[in-house]
C-alpha cells in the first residue's frame, strides 16, 4: 500500500485503467465463451439432468454415452464423409480455378481484360440465394439433384477468392517473374515456383476459408440432398433436432449437443493450428 | 526456386536482337495463354451466376409451377400478382422483417465489435488468447450455432431463463413470442459474427500511425477526444467495408431462421430467402418466387450502390 501511495496520481490512474481493462476483457470473454461451455457441459449430462428446473453448471455425473448415441442414432460417419468429400473438392476446384484466373487477371496482357474482370466482380453481387431456383433447375437437368456432384457444383468458383489472389499476385515485383521466365518457366511454372511461394500465406488462407465455408454451408445441402446417402453434417444435425424435438419435450439436447461437438472438431483443429495465419489473413484481406 | 537467386537481367537483352516479328508472335502466344488461364473461371461464373439471373427473368414471365415440366409464357401476370395482392401476400412483411433484422444485426456487430476492439486492444499473449476465443464462433456453422442457442433459450429448461430468473426477470418467451423471436435470432447471429468485426477493427487500429496519438497527447487532448477525433474518423474506411459486405450477407440470412423458428411464430421471422425457399419447394410456385427474387436482387443492388456512394463521400482515405 505504501508503494501505491508513492506513485504519482497520473500513474495511479493509469494502473487503475489498466486493471479495469483486464477485468472487462476477462468478463467479456467469459460471457462470449459461455454458449460453447454450455454446449460441452450439456453433451456430458444425463437425460434426467438436463431437464431439472435448476440447471447444474457442472454435471453431477459425467457421461460420454451421448457421443455414442449421436454417432449411432443417425448415419453420422456417412454425413461426415459426405461433408469432407464435398468440401474437399469444392476447395480444390475453387483454388485451382482461382489461382489460374488470378494469374491471368493480375499478370496477363490481353485485349478485354478489364471487361472480363468486371464480369468476375459482378458475380460477387449476384448471391446464390437470389439465383437458386434456376441453378436448381440446371442441376436437375444434369440429373445431379441428390448427388454429391450436384452439391459440389454451385461452389466451384469464388469471385471473392479470385479478387483476393489477384491483389496479392499484383503486388509481386515483375523482376521475379522475368527472372523465372529467363530460367525457362512457362505460365504454370511461374505460378507454381514463383507466385504461390511468394504469396503462400494468402493462398493458404483463402483455401482454408473456402474449406470452412464449405464445411459450414447449410443452404445448398438443404436444397439439394433429399436422402441420407447424400446428407451433409449441417443439415443432418438440424434434422436430428427437428425429429427429436417432436419425439420428446426435452428434445434429447444432450445427445444433439454431442453431435454438434463432433461436427465442430475439424474446424476447431484447423483453427488451432492456423489461427495466427488465419487471423492475419482475414484482416489483411479486409484492408484491401 | 534456387535458380532465381542467381538470375540474370531482364528478358530480351539476353537473346540479343531477335527479329521483331518473331518476338511479337511469341508475345501473342503468351498473351493468349494468359487469357486461357481465366477461361475456366469465366465459364463457371457465367454458368453459375449470370446465366441463372437471365433464366430467373425468363421464369418470371411464365406460369411454371415445378409439378409440370412444361410451361407457357403469361406476360406480366406474375408481376401483376405481386402488385395487386401486395396487402395479402406477405412479401412486404418479409421485406420489413429482413430489413429490421439486418439493421439490428449490423448495429450490434459493428457497434459492439468496435467497443470490443477498444477493450481488447492490448498486445499481450493473454489478450491474444482471449481474442481468438471470441473469434472462434465465426468458425462454427450458423446452423450449429442456432441449435446451441435453441437449447440456451429453451423456455422450460434453458439456462438463459434460469439466469434471468435469478436476477428477478423473465421468463422470456424467446421463440414463442412473435415480438421476441426476431430478437432471439438477431442475438444468435450476432454472437457468431461480432468477433470478426472486432478483429477487423483491431487490425485497422493497429494500422493507425502512432504519430497522430503522440501529437494529440502533446496538445493535451483527452482520451475521449482522441478517440472521437482520430481513431473514429480513421476507422471510417473499415466501417464502410464492413457495412457493404455484411449488409448483403445479412439480407440473405437463411440457416438460422430455418433451424430456430421455421419462419414462425405467425410468420414473424419469415425472412426473404426463407420465403423464397418455401414458395419454391413447398408451394412449387417457381413463377411467383422468381418475381420476388428479382425484386430482392434489385433492392440489394440499389442499397449497395447507395451505401458505396454515401461512404465514398464520407470516408477519409488518408490513413
Amino acid at each position: 500500500m505504501d508503494k501505491w501511495r508513492q506513485l504519482s496520481p497520473e500513474l495511479r490512474r493509469k494502473k487503475i485503467i489498466h486493471a479495469l481493462q483486464t477485468i472487462g476483457a476477462v468478463v467479456v470473454t467469459l460471457v462470449m465463451i459461455f454458449p460453447l461451455y454450455w454446449m460441452l457441459i450439456t453433451s456430458l449430462k444425463t437425460e434426467s439432468e438436463i431437464v431439472t428446473m435448476v440447471p447444474t453448471f457442472w454435471p453431477k455425473e459425467l457421461i460420454f454415452s451421448n457421443y455414442v448415441d449421436a454417432w449411432t442414432a443417425v448415419p453420422f460417419l456417412r454425413y461426415i464423409w459426405n461433408t469432407l468429400y464435398v468440401t474437399f473438392w469444392q476447395m480444390l476446384i475453387q483454388t485451382v480455378v482461382g489461382v489460374l484466373a488470378a494469374y491471368g487477371f493480375a499478370r496477363g496482357r490481353f485485349p478485354g481484360k478489364n471487361v472480363l474482370f468486371l464480369i468476375v466482380l459482378s458475380a460477387m453481387m449476384i448471391p446464390s440465394q437470389v439465383t437458386f431456383i434456376p441453378l436448381y433447375v440446371l442441376i436437375a437437368k444434369l440429373n445431379w439433384v441428390d448427388t454429391l456432384s450436384g452439391l459440389i457444383l454451385p461452389e466451384t468458383v469464388s469471385a471473392y477468392m479470385i479478387f483476393m489472389l489477384r491483389q496479392n499476385f499484383m503486388s509481386v515485383d515483375q523482376s521475379y517473374l522475368d527472372a523465372g521466365r529467363v530460367d525457362g518457366l512457362g505460365i504454370l511454372g511461374t505460378i507454381r515456383y514463383v507466385l504461390i511461394p511468394m504469396c503462400k500465406a494468402s493462398v493458404v488462407t483463402v483455401s482454408l476459408v473456402s474449406f470452412i465455408n464449405g464445411w459450414n454451408n447449410y443452404f445448398w445441402p438443404k436444397i439439394l440432398s433429399k436422402s441420407p446417402e447424400t446428407r451433409l453434417i449441417s443439415v443432418g444435425l438440424a434434422q436430428m433436432k427437428n425429429i427429436w424435438q417432436d419425439l420428446s419435450g426435452t428434445g434429447y439436447y444432450n445427445t444433439i449437443m454431442a453431435g454438434v461437438v463432433i461436427s465442430i472438431i475439424p474446424v476447431v483443429i484447423l483453427f488451432a493450428f492456423n489461427q495466427k495465419y488465419m487471423l492475419k489473413g482475414y484482416s489483411k484481406n479486409a484492408m484491401k | 526456386m534456387n535458380t532465381l537467386a542467381t538470375s540474370t537481367p531482364a528478358p530480351g537483352t539476353a537473346a540479343g536482337v531477335p527479329k521483331k516479328k518473331k518476338r511479337r508472335r511469341k508475345y501473342k502466344k503468351q498473351n493468349f495463354l494468359e487469357f486461357l488461364c481465366t477461361v475456366p473461371a469465366l465459364l463457371l461464373i457465367l454458368l453459375l451466376n449470370h446465366y441463372p439471373l437471365v433464366e430467373l427473368v425468363r421464369y418470371s414471365f411464365t406460369d411454371w409451377n415445378m409439378l409440370r415440366t412444361d410451361y407457357d409464357y403469361v406476360g406480366l401476370t406474375n408481376w401483376k400478382w405481386l402488385v395487386t395482392t401486395l396487402k395479402t401476400n406477405h412479401v412486404l412483411d418479409s421485406f420489413r422483417v429482413t430489413i429490421l433484422y439486418t439493421i439490428a444485426h449490423l448495429v450490434i456487430i459493428i457497434g459492439v465489435g468496435l467497443l470490443m476492439a477498444l477493450l481488447f486492444n492490448r498486445m499481450t499473449k493473454s489478450f491474444a488468447f482471449m481474442r481468438s476465443v471470441i473469434f472462434m464462433p465465426h468458425y462454427i456453422a450458423m446452423s450449429s450455432v442456432a441449435i446451441i442457442f435453441l437449447w440456451l433459450c429453451n423456455e422450460n429448461y434453458g439456462v438463459f431463463n434460469y439466469l434471468l430468473g435469478k436476477i428477478g426477470l423473465g421468463p422470456v418467451a424467446w421463440l414463442s413470442s412473435p415480438v421476441m423471436a426476431i430478437w432471439t435470432i438477431t442475438l444468435t447471429a450476432s454472437w457468431r459474427g461480432v468477433g470478426y468485426d472486432m478483429l477487423i477493427f483491431l487490425s485497422a487500429m493497429q494500422g493507425i500511425s502512432k504519430d497522430y496519438y503522440e501529437a494529440a497527447k502533446l496538445d493535451g487532448a483527452s482520451s475521449v477526444a482522441i478517440f472521437r477525433r482520430i481513431t473514429l474518423p480513421l476507422l471510417a474506411p473499415t466501417t464502410a467495408f464492413l457495412l457493404v459486405t455484411q449488409f448483403i450477407s445479412s439480407m440473405k440470412v437463411y440457416g438460422v431462421v430455418d433451424v430456430m423458428t421455421s419462419g414462425g411464430p405467425a410468420r414473424s421471422t419469415e425472412m426473404l430467402v426463407y420465403m423464397l425457399y418455401q414458395m419454391t419447394f413447398e408451394d412449387y410456385r417457381i413463377d411467383r418466387a422468381s418475381v420476388i427474387a428479382i425484386v430482392f436482387f434489385i433492392f440489394l443492388m440499389i442499397v449497395t450502390a447507395l451505401t458505396m456512394r454515401w461512404t465514398n463521400r464520407k470516408v477519409n482515405y488518408d490513413a
